[in-house]
């Protein structure tokens, strides 16, 4: 095409512009037009999506706040050989960037360095009251005096840590491991090991959900696709009812329902199946949050298988039938196979909702249902942590882009449909 | 018809415009009778100009820090515990407060330069007299004890108050409880003690739920807060006893948030935190009063609980009498500042475990 073009000279519009640079001109306008039309959109996409993952990212790996508060004695600090006790001159920089420090940089840094040893932050907030009173050195003597943890090398070495502005710190900490005073990868201390077994429970949890959602879901699809529209429409109510319903409303329910002393243990005692001491523990630990979240996500499963079978025609399971299939075959190389879209779907979108639960946990998960969810809760709310929270997010976000990226490989994103 | 509703859309519109010009204050507490209570107490009473919006939260520093750091402050003034109370002040979240008025009319001194004084309340254990027709338990060791005392616990999910608990209810004095736990041995103890209860617990989050679990007969005694029990037991006519052992008190505390109406809300705090305001709580709820005048507006006003059919007297109620504070333990915000995420997490594995 352009080599026609240049051999026979451009093609010129009446007011001898060359049609290209026209034709350009004027889609740039409709391009500009379209951009524009999408800006409010990507504009909110930006401000309430990518800002703040970005962010979250950034905090994960952030460790500037100690740097920006005592940068002297980070130096000094650096020059130390890591035995016994730090020397005089770490002591006085200290001592000066503590007592000259002003508003409130001290306690934000005391809450990071009560991260990597508890007891800073008390350290820190006694000392700098009482520093006030001294005037001249040695510093390391009256420190001491001041507060015995000062002459505990444990703090020294924890600082080492810190060193560096940026720290993977909240990431190790995500998984039980931390850095020890020289930054090697050691294992957290055994009775603070919580995040792994926490993770493999949290897959766990959502994989059974994921599965018995499939398994009660798929024959309802089934019917509601099936049946002719009265008694679907009717169906299809039954399944949207609880849909419609307060999340905890029917959480709450199900405590009434599954506690040692709720309805269907009394039903089972009542009924001479079970004796009165034998009652089923059925609330309060992982049982508890697989049954009750399965029910609160079974919708997220029946409503894209159904919109995905619905589209099956019936022909084609007759057509199979009649061409000598027994039913089950038929279902199976038919039916099976035209309503994967809609189980990847509904699998996807349960296993992806699940995992990141939080309240139903919360609620019923007692001594051993609680999910990341419920720790990243408890760090931004409670210790503010919010580095590991932010590393907890980070993972879990990682994590789903595997699961994305070996979908999109073994069943392909193009097979995935939601009606 | 259209323009009436036009007219009718941007009426509202401007009516929601006035309505948030005027300076009112978003006051923001734990919800329920204890929330109730300082309404009644003091925001119903205030009339200095300010309308007061009172919201609910589950505790917690998250969204004040949030507010504060994304500059868009909502809350004003909101009722936090003492560790979050000492964090906050640190961090700068808070506003510092003139304490001369009622420095010396506490019963501790304040935790911070931020708060001005609420109330005092308790973990405590009870029971309902009816799960227990022969001996009944009398102290945390009881408790401890499901050779004794067959039959489930209930018990909340986080670790605060459980290790004072546990190293009680092992033998150590409840002075010496803080000396005892600032050692590695310390807390190991108490988790050994924990170890003992612990196929024996059933775990509550929700202040309501223990007084349920004890109710419905699920668990045989349970911890929970004293103004919870107090409230089942005044106005619900619930047949529970306290054990009156190991009580770990708590302060409680209000703060003004940095950067929200900061003259308007400590003008509110000042109102909130008198000795009558104080003591006039205590007729809706049973909690302690932080300001030692007020226990004794209360003493001479007996009966001073107010119920629909009468006033009763609430002393025997309050975690903060003479016979409770023998055996008590003051909660220590300090050393759950420093230790809180440490012991938690580690708590967080003995649940899991």
């Amino acid at each position: 095409m352009n080599q026609t073009q240049t051999s026979t000279g451009p093609i010129l519009t009446t007011d001898g512009i060359p049609l290209k640079v026209s034709l350009k001109k004027a889609e740039r306008i409709n391009k500009i037009r379209a951009f524009l039309l999408v800006l409010p959109l990507l504009a909110f996409i930006l401000i309430t999506f990518l800002v703040p993952i970005g962010d979250m990212l950034a905090r994960s790996v952030d460790d500037r706040q100690i740097n920006t508060v005592f940068p002297k004695t980070f130096e000094v600090y650096k020059k130390w050989d890591r035995q016994g006790l730090p020397s005089e001159e770490v002591y006085k920089t200290m001592f000066f960037e503590l007592k000259n420090s002003e508003g409130y940089s001290v306690g934000k840094a005391s809450t990071r360095m009560n991260y990597s040893k508890s007891g800073w932050k008390s350290l820190l907030k006694k000392s700098k009251r009482k520093f006030k009173k001294i005037e001249e050195g040695p510093f390391k003597e009256q420190m001491i005096a001041i507060d015995k943890k000062w002459a505990d090398p444990e703090y020294w070495l924890a600082l080492g840590q810190m060193v560096d502005p940026t720290t993977m710190g909240y990431y190790l900490n995500a998984v039980d491991l931390k850095y020890d005073s020289s930054k090697n990868i050691v294992q957290q201390k055994e009775n603070r090991r919580i995040y792994n077994k926490t993770w493999i429970k949290t897959f766990k949890v959502s994989l059974l959900v994921t599965l018995f959602c499939l398994l009660l879901g798929y024959p309802i699809s089934y019917l509601l696709a099936t049946l002719p529209m009265k008694y679907s429409n009717l169906l299809m109510i039954c399944v949207l009812l609880p849909f419609w319903t307060s999340l905890l409303v029917r959480t709450v329910a199900w405590m009434v329902m599954l506690q040692q002393k709720g309805v269907l243990n009394n039903l089972l005692v009542m009924s001479n199946l079970i004796a009165d001491e034998n009652r089923f523990q059925l609330m309060y630990n992982q049982t508890a949050v697989v049954i009750v979240m399965t029910q609160i996500l079974l919708p997220f499963m029946v409503l894209p298988l159904y919109s995905v079978m619905k589209t099956i025609s019936p022909t084609y399971m007759r057509a199979a039938l009649n061409l000598g299939a027994s039913p089950m075959h038929a279902f199976y190389k038919i039916y099976m196979p035209n309503s994967v879209p809609g189980v990847s779907a509904g699998c996807l979108l349960v296993f992806i909702i699940a995992i990141g639960y939080y309240i139903t946990p919360e609620l019923v998960g007692g001594k051993d249902g609680q999910m990341v969810g419920n720790w990243i809760a408890y760090h931004l709310k409670t210790t503010l942590n919010w580095g590991l929270c932010a590393s907890l997010g980070a993972i879990l976000l990682a994590m789903m882009t595997v699961l994305y990226w070996a979908y999109n490989k073994i069943v392909g994103i193009e097979n995935i449909k939601l009606g | 018809m259209r323009k009436a509703i036009k007219a009718a859309f941007f009426g509202l519109i401007s009516i929601a415009f006035v309505g948030s010009a005027t300076a009112d204050i978003t006051f923001v507490s734990w919800g329920g009778a204890y929330t109730a209570s300082q309404q009644k107490a003091y925001i119903d009473t205030y009339s200095k100009g300010s309308s007061i919006t009172v919201e609910n939260y589950n505790g917690g520093l998250g969204e004040i820090k949030a507010q504060v750091e994304a500059g868009n402050v909502t809350w004003d003034v909101v009722d936090v515990l003492p560790d979050q109370a000492i964090t906050g002040c640190d961090e700068g979240l808070f506003v510092k407060v003139d304490q001369s008025e009622f420095i010396n009319d506490m019963v501790v001194p304040p935790v911070s330069d931020c708060v001005v004084p609420q109330i005092f309340w308790a973990y405590t254990a009870f029971y309902d007299k009816a799960a227990f027709p022969g001996k009944k338990p009398k102290n945390i060791k009881d408790f401890f004890d499901v050779k004794k005392f067959p039959g489930k616990r209930g018990i909340h999910t986080w670790a605060n108050a459980l290790i004072e608990m546990a190293l009680v209810a092992d033998g150590v004095k409840a002075s010496k409880v803080y000396e005892v736990m600032s050692t590695p041995e310390g807390i190991d103890r108490a988790f050994a003690k924990l170890d003992t209860i612990k196929d024996h617990v059933v775990f509550w989050s929700a202040g309501s739920k223990p007084l349920e679990l004890v109710s419905s007969g699920e668990v045989v005694m349970a911890l929970a807060y004293n103004g919870r029990i107090g409230a089942a037991i005044l106005s619900e006519g619930k047949n529970f006893e306290y054990i009156w052992d190991a009580t770990v008190l708590e302060q409680e505390y209000l703060v003004a948030i940095k950067g929200g109406n900061e003259a308007e809300a400590l003008e509110f705090m000042a109102h909130a935190s008198t000795a009558e305001s104080n003591a006039e709580q205590a007729k809706y709820i049973p909690y302690g009063p932080m300001r030692k005048s007020s226990i004794n507006i209360i003493k001479k006003g007996e009966p001073w609980f107010i119920t629909s059919s009468g006033n009763i007297d609430i002393l025997p109620h309050m975690p903060t009498t003479p016979k409770v504070l023998k055996r008590a333990v003051i909660g220590d915000p300090v050393w759950w500042a420093d230790n809180g995420a440490e012991v938690h997490e580690r708590f967080g594995a003995w649940k899991g475990s």
